[in-house]
């Protein structure tokens, strides 16, 4: 039987190939790599329709989500009138928004107002934070941005707002303390940013979601890239729409400085939350399989990573 | 025109202090300014020693003011200014609330000898280089702040947690719950004891305890008895009806031979009030002829034992400052010629405050009121047991098991009024190593399990902790411990147990750390377009 474990092996070997052979080349490679890796997997996850992907260049923040949405359907294909909304953003770290660190302000604020506007009844926004919550709501600037717009900000550090949940689907993980706002909302929606990571190589929308449970420490001591797919299966976001516009590539998850960010004016947007990490890893050089929590998602078919499988709509802006 | 402005100004002083300080105390949202709580405690006796002995400039200055106060008018620092002495007030009055039969306090003869015991045992501590522990277990200002901190914040934050919920099912979301901040059993004992004892002393004997216990009292009496004003009962306009008597809260008013123990008066201002005849007041006693006309005069010479008394507290005032000061002069190295005891501050690992320059200096200076305590946002500062050794007892320390220091703030230095913890710049906060991380790979979850992990590099501000590709496609954490400054965020984030694989021990002495400067990112793509 092979084990993921070889699998990463045999794809290490390949990414050690390919990028010896070809830096510059490496968005050709990687997409010559990809159809030979899915060989060794199962056969592609869900039936039915191609996921969407919608990919966004080179505008403003603001105008790419508006974009993104109307390729989406707009925001009323996923909010409907009197629905509860919970909005997801990453607000790990106590930085300003041109760090990179958190998800950037302008486009949550944007997003409350649109489901607003849509006709939700609330759209709350949280993140249980790495550092100190009031001081990282305030510094990210989302706060502000989401209580302008309508949006409620709730706490999420307190243990009082998680809920015990089983989860009879995951391999390792069995059961997590959620925030209420994720197990009550009618739509979920995961505002990701787009970062490099010291452990899991990268921090987009699956890992974002560690944000949702209260005791991480278990995932952390257990196998966090198996407990990252495994939360899934409890419940996926109605919409993954991912701030890449200035992603953090080194020292990350937290960063140091603006050095640590370089322009890349990207957003991307997916109702596949496998599909958009896959996009993700590309943006950051890598090939999807060699983010191991991306590949268990794909094997275990919470997505597809494999995105010549995958509806991608490109449009560029300027 | 209120019939008794003193005690109108008395009671706004000591509402603004006790109020202030109290907020400043309790404040578990960290509400208040930093600047209230240090302010306010600048205006505090055994601070304000600290700071002279350690030549801080504005906490002497008021220091001094201080005592030109006590010696113009005597004592008005245990009345308006002691939260400690405004507590029993407080007390005394809820007493007087709760009690069927009004009581009133009689005159009582001053408890001299006990009064001695407690001023000398912390003039003899300062001698043998104990005298910051002995402040931190006798000064009524740091007393007061740990019973607010330890004992009324967290019974104030668990009340404010649970209507909570109420508040926010009612739309708002302006109240949230905060982790109330209890201290172990063993540390909570101290201040329960003493809260105790206050709370029965002034319930039962009005200013006892400042008048037998505390060696503020003592120090200030002492000041207060050559004062130029000083309030004293006519003679001839007496009636010796005992309104005054029964409004004095220290019993230091003989009726019989109609004089006002000086020492004892707290400066409260009631007698003056109840006295029809107005007879009581504030009067100039630096005039020859006053001292003769006075039989309550400290220098009626037919009390020797007093003289002596007067004359040697004088002595150990001075000789207080000085030993204080010799802290400052060379705070880690002038250990060894202390007679017996000897300080564990060099030996300790524990992790003081960033500020704080080491150890020996910040047991020095520190006595414990827990300002600092009570304004760190995570609780990271916690009261020490025996972990610096006991002579810091209470004093804070960095406990990274639930929490650690944050990279942004600088709160701690900014509160404290006596220069244990100096102010520091967030630049130079962001450099100061407090302590050293150690990686134990050995525990490693990567090393272990063989699966992702790396929270400890992940929360590491510094970036002295990162990660190196290690077997399988998984990353390991590696450390640079020129980089660290001893925060503390890769120990609290570490999920190993029961012993964590990255630990920080303190360093005696503080230094700085080196800082990482590197150069723009590079694009992992090409910048132009979609790489897939």
């Amino acid at each position: 039987m092979k084990t993921r474990r070889d699998f990463v092996k045999t794809s290490l070997a390949i990414g050690a190939t390919f990028s010896l052979a070809a830096n510059l080349n490496s968005l050709f490679a990687a997409e010559a790599v990809a159809p030979a890796s899915t060989e060794t997997l199962p056969p592609p996850a869900p039936s039915g329709p191609k996921p969407i992907l919608v990919a966004i260049r080179d505008g403003d923040r603001v105008a790419m989500l508006d974009k993104a949405l109307e390729e989406l359907g707009g925001i009323k294909a996923f909010v409907k009138p009197g629905q509860t909304v919970v909005i997801k953003p990453n607000i790990g770290w106590n930085a300003p928004p041109e760090r990179g660190a958190n998800t950037h302000p302008s486009i949550i604020g944007r997003l409350v107002s649109l489901c607003l506007a849509a006709g939700a009844k609330s759209v709350s926004v949280f993140d249980h934070t790495c550092n100190e919550w009031r001081e990282t709501y305030v510094s990210s600037g989302i706060e502000k941005a989401a209580r302008d717009a309508g949006g409620i900000v709730v706490n999420g550090n307190d243990q009082t707002l998680y809920r015990e949940v089983q989860i009879p689907n995951g391999v390792k993980l069995k059961s997590a303390f959620v925030h209420s706002l994720i197990l009550d909302s009618d739509v979920f929606i995961n505002v990701p940013v787009l970062k490099q990571h010291g452990s899991t190589n990268m921090s987009a929308s699956m890992k974002n979601l560690m944000g949702i449970v209260w005791d991480r420490g278990v995932w952390h001591r257990t196998d966090l890239s198996q407990y990252i797919a495994d939360i899934l299966t409890l419940k996926k976001p109605a919409l993954n729409i991912m701030d890449a516009y200035h992603p953090m590539v080194r020292n990350g998850p937290q960063g140091k400085s603006v050095e640590d960010c370089v322009e890349m004016r990207t957003l991307l947007a997916s109702t596949d939350i496998v599909a958009i990490d896959a996009a993700a890893a590309k943006l950051l050089g890598h090939s999807p399989e060699k983010i191991t929590h991306v590949k268990i998602a794909h094997e275990m078919k919470l997505g597809r990573m494999d995105l010549e499988n995958v509806d991608v709509r490109r449009h560029k802006l300027a | 025109m209120p019939r008794n402005p003193l005690k109108i100004i008395r009671i706004a002083l000591a509402g603004l202090t006790f109020v202030g300080l109290s907020v400043a105390f309790v404040d578990f949202r960290g509400f208040a300014p930093p600047i209230l709580g240090h302010a306010l405690a600048h205006t505090q006796f055994v601070p304000g020693l600290v700071s002279l002995s350690v030549g801080a400039g504005i906490g002497a200055l008021i220091f001094v003011i201080g005592l030109l106060v006590a010696l113009a008018i005597g004592r008005i620092y245990c009345s308006a200014i002691c939260p400690l002495g405004v507590l029993q007030d407080v007390i005394a009055r809820i007493g007087g609330w709760l009690r069927r039969k009004k009581k009133f306090l009689p005159y009582a003869k001053p408890h001299t000898k006990l009064r001695h015991i407690f001023f000398w045992g912390a003039v003899a501590a300062a001698f043998v280089g104990w005298g910051s522990f002995a402040l931190a277990l006798l000064d009524p200002y740091s007393n007061f702040g740990r019973i607010v901190s330890m004992l009324a914040r967290p019974l104030l934050t668990a009340a404010n947690n649970s209507i909570v919920g109420f508040a926010n099912a009612v739309g708002t979301q302006s109240l949230y719950r905060v982790q109330p901040a209890w201290a172990s059993a063993g540390l909570l004992l101290l201040p329960a004891i003493f809260l105790t004892l206050v709370v029965v002393m002034s319930a039962l004997r009005g200013r006892l305890y400042c008048n037998t216990i505390c060696p503020v009292g003592t120090a200030l009496g002492l000041i207060s008895r050559f004062a130029a004003f000083r309030i004293s009962i006519d003679k001839k306009a007496c009636t010796k009806c005992g309104d005054c008597l029964r409004s004095c809260k220290a019993q230091c008013i003989d009726l019989r031979t109609g004089t006002i123990d000086a020492s004892r008066c707290v400066s409260c201002y009631n007698c003056i009030g109840a006295c029809d005849e107005h007879g009581v007041r504030y009067r100039f006693s630096w005039k020859k002829d006053s001292v003769a006309d006075e039989a309550s005069s400290p220098r009626n010479a037919s009390d020797p034992q007093r003289r002596d008394f007067l004359a040697s507290i004088a002595g150990g005032l001075v000789a207080s400052s000085a030993l204080l000061t010799r802290a400052k002069a060379e705070p880690s190295s002038n250990t060894n010629d202390l007679p017996t005891l000897v300080k564990k501050g060099k030996a300790s690992r524990t992790i003081c405050p960033p500020g704080s320059h080491s150890v020996d200096q910040f047991l020095d200076r520190c006595t414990a009121c827990h300002l600092c305590i009570s304004a760190c946002p995570t609780h990271v500062l916690q009261p020490a047991l025996f972990e610096y050794g006991l002579e810091g007892l209470f004093k804070p320390q960095l406990k990274y098991t639930s929490a650690y220091c944050l990279f942004e703030c600088t709160r701690c230095g900014e509160v404290c009024p006596d220069g244990a913890i100096s102010p520091l710049s967030l630049a130079a906060k962001q450099v100061t190593q407090i302590g050293v991380a150690d990686f134990y790979q050995s525990r490693c979850v990567v090393a272990v399990n063989g699966t992702d992990c790396a929270a400890c590099s992940e929360h590491c501000p510094t970036k002295a902790v990162t990660t190196v590709p290690y077997r399988d496609n998984l990353r390991i954490p590696v450390l640079n411990q020129n980089l660290c400054i001893g925060c503390g965020a890769c120990e609290y984030a570490c999920p190993v147990q029961p012993t964590k694989a990255i630990l920080v021990t303190g360093r005696s002495t503080h230094t700085d750390a080196e800082i990482l400067i590197e150069k723009k990112a590079m694009a992992p793509t090409p910048s132009n377009d979609f790489p897939f």
